[in-house]
């Protein structure tokens, strides 16, 4: 446990000095680097030797502060958002060494101070075992994400996609409080520990669960809760994008695993509600992905996915809690908790090869890309194992986790009763359905942007990046690829996290009726690999004696074809809209040419989000109604607004008598 | 060492007689169409004639272009490990196979859309766009019959589940089999690229879907996608004629069976192709819509028995 704490003093004195003293560019580069790498490793023990001998430390300090003793402690659960932490903090921070170093120093300097606090504020986050002592941090979580965000302030929509997240966060903090106080209210302590040891109504329960799915929903992205992520990853530099994807709204899944795991019996209906979240999340988080030309706005998109696929885990998880379903419950906890961690792998590696495309090509636009496997080869492949890994194909680590949540959700299948039945049926189909949709989204974000010829002019220069944007991407395509193909330490450790919110571990057998199918599908793949590899040798054999001719794509009788006429990603993407055209509110803009010498014409499609439109628009613009009525009573006099804080108080205080 | 010699087999048995069923439903077409027809070994002809030609490259291609045919047919034999035929047992029997099963198909497919994307070329982007739009119906039509037969035999392994004990309820829920057989056999004539929802024999029209992305590709890859989608529709055939077999026979009738199921199929998909005329696209997904709501009201019987 002192490896923990010294790690965080060793970051929170990095972010001091990097803020305070004003020194040379290549010092605080040093400084932030040497940092965060060394106190990176220095948790890192800790967390693995929990998450392998599923021990759990404690550490606390009295103090004379109003929120009591600082208590924190590592458990199974912390431990695995802590090295899911470790991996992309670590990573993403050489990255983001590399994608500033042409910025003024003065803004890098607080950049990389907020960079430590946040990681400081998150490891508070996933430790903290007192209530007040989380809401603090996870404020300070907010803030330094925001201030994060923000980097490139002077640009307004970077400003306005801060306030959203500001704001969003901030309304979901409020329902944690009143979480907190009612869990206060019935246990009578702020204390993890203390509150586990009370047992509280179903009803009470349920309402703590209600509040804990909307104020950790709106940091995890849940549809309709998910407006900022869209907005905010976008604008935030590519590095923070991935740790905003793959840490940041992750807090909101631990959240809400840590609630489920101190209260433990809840009413049924809360399983069911996440797993109807699951549904929603996924399914559109991918279609309205789909519908995107803003590279870093559809990986955006896909975090709500991932997210709703991790809710499928969590909710056979509590279905198989409720119902003392140990076997479903602990499988269902163990693939969103590894599915947590894989995504921040996969995702973190998508964002950060997005990140060197624009970076290199100074755009985003998927339809002004293309061709870019030959300029960029190691960004190119990268991304495409970061794809291969988030559409859940075998050989690469997101079929793990998937894998997982779909035999709880099978497993559970043959122990429920009708109705929960046709919701597990429901929740199947839908996955099945995430797989296919995100297989033809990275088929269309890959194949547009990498292969292809360019779409526009001056990309031809465009070079592969330096060595310290690469060193990080290796490192996660590497990870996706070993989880993939060995899964056995990954999946132990996370059935131990889940143990740990169930409560009880799994017996070694039922351990090796869930890892055994694992090794199995290694065989096979490692199988399939061999036939790839004779089929290729037997084709290198038949090149030798009739070596291959190049030629143009054949253009069906068309001579000079360009790379205008190529399919755009709009176009790719059209058939899957206009199916679901009325879920997303797709509309397509520009009519067809005619004549036989038409003129120029424009067309665009673009799809609506219903929740930012239809919900949050609304009820804003009723809130700032309501704010104008109540300037009336706003003078800009001091005096009057004491005449009014002493009316309050009085009145207060009149009610208090009686 | 035994397991190893029975999966080498079975990638024999399947290799060697795949291309036959294509025979089997060219033969079927020329039949109604009055003609005497190509030869029934003609797909063996054409995938040894491609074998012996060159390749031909667009240069605006990468290494994906070249490597996706090698993929497609290597999972296509991968994934043939998972499927029984007639008494052979599966090579491999494990929790989840069709899971296994359904995401190796898709790696497949990943590959070929990125393949046909890869040649710049706008008529491969339009057959690749709709190949993946397809996939994802007809994937979760599979999925809904894996249920729907999970939930018959009580295991979700594709060995326990088409060949174990369901089948000798076909007295007992025939109903939800005979939905579940044909939700099965429409996801097989698209995963196929069958006549309704596709024409395998023309290549030139922008309607098509799998044969327009495999417009740029010659020689041997060509040869190899031949052949691979030969085994898919080997594979799905026999997943379909398992489905459909009795249980608890002996061996040798299992054998007959089988050998006797897949050219019955064969005729029956040749019947199909030639007594229809191949849909509209947009009407293609509204088939693949009706096959999912046949193995939905599959599940709903399954289910409402289960409360009964």
């Amino acid at each position: 446990m002192m490896l923990f704490v010294s790690s965080i003093l060793v970051l929170s004195i990095s972010a001091i000095m990097l803020l305070l003293t004003a020194k040379s560019k290549i010092i605080n580069a040093c400084i932030f680097l040497f940092s965060l790498i060394f106190g990176c490793i220095l948790f890192t023990i800790p967390s693995l030797d929990s998450l392998i001998h599923l021990t759990t430390m404690k550490w606390r300090m009295h103090s004379n502060m109003p929120i009591g003793e600082i208590f924190i402690g590592i458990d199974p659960l912390s431990s695995i958002f802590l090295l899911s932490s470790a991996v992309l903090f670590s990573l993403a921070g050489i990255y983001g060494y590399g994608y500033l170093k042409d910025s003024p120093n003065s803004k890098t300097r607080v950049h990389y101070a907020f960079y430590q606090l946040l990681l400081v504020s998150l490891l508070l986050v996933v430790t903290a075992k007192n209530a007040i002592l989380f809401l603090i941090a996870w404020e300070l979580m907010t803030l330094c994400a925001y201030f994060m965000i923000v980097y490139d302030d002077e640009k307004s929509a970077v400003r306005n996609a801060g306030y959203l997240y500001l704001i969003a966060a901030h309304a979901g903090t409020f329902f944690l409080w009143a979480m907190f106080l009612i869990m206060y209210q019935y246990t009578g302590s702020f204390n993890f520990d203390q509150m586990a040891n009370v047992s509280l109504p179903l009803a009470i329960s349920g309402l703590i669960f209600a509040f804990g799915l909307i104020g950790f929903g709106v940091k995890a992205g849940f549809i309709p809760l998910h407006i900022w992520l869209p907005h905010a990853h976008p604008v935030a530099p590519s590095h923070i994008s991935a740790i905003l994807s793959g840490i940041l709204i992750k807090s909101g899944i631990y959240g809400i695993l840590r609630i489920i795991a101190i209260i433990k019996i809840f009413p049924e209906w809360c399983a069911i509600a996440l797993l109807v979240i699951g549904m929603i999340s996924g399914i559109g988080g991918v279609l309205y992905a789909l519908g995107q030309h803003e590279i870093k706005k559809l990986l955006a998109y896909h975090s709500i996915e991932n997210i709703g696929i991790i809710a499928f885990g969590m909710g056979m998880g509590l279905w198989g809690q409720i119902h003392q379903l140990q076997f479903v419950s602990i499988i269902g906890y163990a693939g969103a908790l590894l599915h947590v961690f894989n995504h921040s792998i996969f995702k973190g590696l998508l964002f950060l090869s997005a990140g060197s495309v624009i970076h290199s090509t100074h755009t985003g636009e998927i339809d002004r890309l293309g061709g870019l496997l030959k300029l960029m080869p190691w960004t190119g492949h990268l991304f495409l194992i970061g794809s291969l890994s988030i559409c859940g194909f075998p050989f690469f680590n997101g079929f793990i986790s998937e894998w997982l949540v779909y035999r709880s959700l099978f497993e559970g299948a043959l122990n429920s009763n009708l109705g929960v039945l046709v919701i597990i049926s429901t929740g199947i189909v839908s996955l099945a359905l995430i797989g296919g949709l995100a297989a033809a989204c990275f088929s269309k974000a890959f194949g547009v942007i990498f292969l292809g010829t360019n779409r526009s002019k001056g990309h031809d220069n465009v070079k592969e990046q330096s060595w310290l944007l690469l060193v990080p991407m290796f490192v996660l395509g590497a990870i996706c690829v070993w989880i993939g193909m060995f899964p056995s330490t990954m999946v132990s450790f996370s059935l131990n996290a889940a143990a740990s919110v169930y409560g009880k571990p799994l017996s070694s057998l039922e351990r090796s009726t869930v890892i055994g199918p694992f090794v199995t599908v290694s065989t096979l793949l490692l199988i399939l690999f061999c036939i790839t590899v004779i089929l290729f040798l037997l084709k290198k054999r038949a090149t030798r004696m009739l070596p291959a001719r190049r030629a143009k794509t054949w253009g069906c009788g068309y001579h000079e074809p360009t790379s205008r006429m190529q399919y755009t990603a709009s176009s790719f993407a059209q058939p899957l809209l206009s199916v679901f055209r009325n879920v997303l509110g797709y509309k397509t803009k520009g009519t067809g040419l005619q004549g036989y010498f038409p003129e120029e014409k424009e067309a665009s499609s673009h799809i609506v989000e219903s929740s930012e439109t239809f919900l949050f628009r609304p009820l804003f613009s009723f809130i700032e109604f309501l704010a104008t009525k109540l300037k009336n009573i706003q003078y800009g006099h001091t005096q009057l607004y004491l005449l009014y804080f002493l009316i309050f108080l009085l009145t207060l205080l009149t009610w208090k008598m009686n | 060492m035994i397991a190893e010699i029975k999966a080498i087999l079975h990638i024999c048995a399947v290799l060697l007689f795949s291309p036959l069923l294509l025979g089997i439903i060219a033969k079927t077409k020329a039949f109604f169409a009055g003609r005497k027809g190509q030869p029934i070994l003609q797909t063996y002809y054409d995938i040894v004639k491609l074998f012996c030609k060159g390749n031909v490259y667009s240069t605006t291609t990468t290494w994906i272009f070249q490597a996706a045919p090698i993929v497609f047919f290597a999972s296509m034999l991968a994934v043939s490990l998972v499927i029984p035929l007639g008494s052979m047992h599966a090579p491999f029997e494990f929790w989840g196979d069709f899971l296994a099963f359904a995401y190796i198909l898709g790696i497949a497919k990943f590959f070929m859309i990125l393949a046909a994307l890869d040649t710049g070329s706008s008529f491969e982007g339009m057959g690749a766009s709709r190949e993946a739009i397809f996939s994802c119906f007809s994937e979760i039509v599979l999925f809904l019959d894996f249920i729907v037969l999970g939930l018959l035999s009580g295991h979700f392994m594709i060995s326990e589940m088409i060949t174990g004990g369901i089948v000798s309820s076909w007295k007992f829920s025939g109903s939800e089999l005979l939905l579940v057989t044909v939700s099965f056999f429409l996801v097989l004539l698209a995963e196929n690229a069958r006549i309704p929802i596709d024409d395998p024999d023309t290549h030139l029209e922008l309607t098509m879907v799998h044969e327009v992305m495999v417009l740029d590709h010659s020689g041997l890859d060509l040869g190899y996608i031949i052949y691979a989608s030969a085994v898919k529709l080997f594979i799905f055939c026999a997943l379909l004629v398992m489905m459909v077999m009795p249980c608890g026979q002996a061996p040798w009738i299992k054998n007959v069976f089988f050998v006797c199921g897949m050219i019955v199929l064969a005729v029956l998909i040749g019947i199909v192709e030639s007594s229809m005329a191949r849909l509209r696209l947009n009407r293609v997904p509204q088939v693949l819509t009706s096959a999912f709501v046949v193995a939905l009201i599959a599940l709903l019987v399954v289910l409402t028995k289960m409360t009964l």
